[in-house]
Formats: structure tokens, sequence, C-alpha cells
């Protein structure tokens, strides 16, 4: 099988290129990591990547996998175009190879304060939720922060500095929808302003790439409709 | 949150809202014609010099050029960084714009007193 993946060492390179490697004996059923391990095992140690669980859980194998992004751990081989081409996940600051720097993303996550914020005294033994209220936690809470979604979002190629990105705002609003959080208020003013939320203009990459099937774009509208509803 | 609308909210409900108006005028506009006779001036001059259509006429392009602001706005927004750069895109689109509704605002007083 081949694979022509971006390779990039800082140190030694002084542009990036694609490197081409052919992988033979691929059992069947195999995911794209199992290939890029096979390839640092048997061909180059040198090719560098971020890889952890193996099963879609951690989020540490996100790229761009023949253009788009996605877990390498959870992509089946079979289903991929040859020459398959990998690149690191676009938008962020190349590390090496296919490593990025996530600290704009994860600056971004920490922007919208994303733990439980309670003004009432806690409660002695635990808090209580009914069935109805835990279900509206249902799509947000999942979130493995691999940061598949917001480097597809051209808002925040473009504005990463303000523009809080699709993973960011699914975490705001999964606040902003716990009945427990009691921080409503701030969690809204903090989004005012033309950047931080009304960047986003609904064209739904993130919610075609997320490998947990979760739906960023339907997280911002219903930030929206909250604040239209606390403004009038 | 203040009970005035943040200007990115604002933007976004004036986006919607003359939306939905102009999608709504759309098609009132093709009714009221199919269901006229004659579609040549004399019949605009006609249909446009009531008072009800003129004011439709006028408020959908009051709607077009609003969205038209907030959508060339955003595209400035996302894409120019440089403060005089962006200040001056933003001043040369407003101008555009105005002088545009300016110019529909005449075409509608003549029509009325056609």
């Amino acid at each position: 099988m081949q694979f022509s993946i971006y390779r990039y060492n800082p140190e030694t390179d002084n542009e990036p290129y694609m490197q081409q490697y052919n992988v033979s004996g691929l059992a069947s059923g195999l995911m794209l990591l199992d290939a890029l391990l096979s390839i640092k095992a048997s061909q180059d140690e040198s090719l560098t990547f971020r890889s952890s669980c193996g099963e879609g859980v951690c989020g540490s194998d996100g790229m761009n996998i023949n253009g788009r992004n996605g877990l390498a751990c959870v992509t089946p081989l079979h289903d991929l175009k040859e020459p398959v081409e990998i690149r690191p996940m676009p938008g962020l600051p190349v590390i090496r190879d296919l490593v990025v720097d996530m600290t704009p993303f994860y600056a971004q996550y920490r922007a919208v304060k994303p733990y439980l914020t309670v003004h009432d005294p806690e409660p002695e033994v635990e808090y209580h939720q009914t069935p109805r209220e835990r279900d509206a936690l249902d799509g947000l809470y999942e979130c493995i922060l691999c940061g598949c979604c917001t480097t597809s979002c051209p808002s925040f190629w473009w504005n990463p500095d303000k523009f809080r990105g699709p993973a960011a705002l699914l975490q705001a609003w999964r606040f902003l929808a716990d009945n427990r959080d009691q921080a409503t208020q701030e969690r809204l003013e903090d989004l005012e302003g033309a950047y931080s939320l009304f960047r986003c203009h609904t064209i739904m990459n993130c919610v075609d790439v997320c490998p947990k099937g979760l739906n960023p774009t339907k997280a911002i509208g219903n930030i929206r409709k909250l604040m239209l509803k606390q403004s009038i | 949150m203040s009970k005035r609308l943040s200007s990115g909210l604002r933007a976004w409900v004036v986006q919607r809202f003359s939306a939905i108006y102009m999608a709504v005028f759309l098609l009132y506009i093709v009714i009221s014609y199919m269901m006229r006779e004659s579609t040549g001036f004399e019949s605009w001059t006609a249909w446009v010099s009531n008072p009800i259509n003129n004011v439709a006429v006028g408020l959908f392009f009051f709607a077009l050029l609003l969205h038209a602001w907030v959508g060339c706005r955003d595209i400035v927004m996302d894409y120019v960084k440089p403060f005089s750069l962006r200040m001056l895109k933003l001043v040369a689109l407003a101008t555009i714009l105005l002088a545009m509704g300016l110019w529909v605002l005449l075409v509608l007083l003549k029509a009325v007193n056609y």
C-alpha cells in the first residue's frame, strides 16, 4: 500500500516535503495507525506522530488523511484511496512531521472555563439531576479534544487567537446546558462580540470530521438562541 | 448580558431577519407578477406606485443592503487584518451600499409620482 507522508524536522529541514512509503503485507481490517507504526518499526524510525490508546478514546493521533481530518487509529485502511496522503492537522504550528503544537487550541478551550461554576453552597452529599437534565449533556460531554474539528474550521485558521473554535464552543454549550452550572450570564458575556462565537459561518466542517460523531454546529446554534433569548 | 444586543448577535439577527423578509418578498413579487396581465413598463409603474408595493420594495432593498453589509463585513473581518486597510474597505463598502440605497429611494419616489 502506497503512502505519501508530510515530513518536516525544523532542526535539519529548510522546508517540509512529502515522503513516499510502500507498506506490504498489511492484514485486512487494520487501521491507518497500524500502518504508521509498521513504517516506524521497519522502515523509518524518524517518522514522528502522536498516538496512545489506539482505539479512538484519547484523541492523540488526529491528522489530515487524504484531505480530511480524522483519528488514524479508527480510520480503516481499506477505505482509503492510494497513495494515502497524510499531513499534520492544518492551522496549527508543526513541531515535527505529524506532530502539531496544540497550544492555541488548548488556550481557546481554557477560555470557555470548561468546569462547573456554582455560586450557592455546594450540596452536602451530591448534586441531583433528573434523567432529562442529564440527557441534555449527551452529545456534548463525549468530546475527546482531539482537535480534528477546530483545525478543519477556516474561521479558526484565519482567527485562531480570537475565535474559540468548534471544540471549545461545544464545551461552552456543555456547561451552559448543565442545570447545575450557575454562571450562564458570565459565560454568555465572555462569548459576546463579533469574534469568540460569531466567526462561525455554519459551514459544518466540524460536524463532517468529528470522529465521535458530535455536532458542534448545533451547539453553537443553541448558544446563539440562548443569547437571543437572554437579550430580549 | 446587557439588554442591548451585543455586536456579534446583532449582526447575526439582522442577517437572519433580512433573509426571511427577502424570501417572503420574492415569493410575493413572483405571485403578484404572475397575476398581472401585462408586464411592461406601464404595468410596473402602476404596480410600484401602489403605496404598499412601494414600501415593500423599499423594505426589500433596505433588507438586501443590510444583508450585504453583514456578509461583506464578515468577509473583511475574516480576511483583512491590518486596521487601516480594514477601515478603508469598510468605509468604501458603506459608501457603495448607501449610494445604492439612495438610488433605490430616488427610483421609488419617482415611481410614486409618475
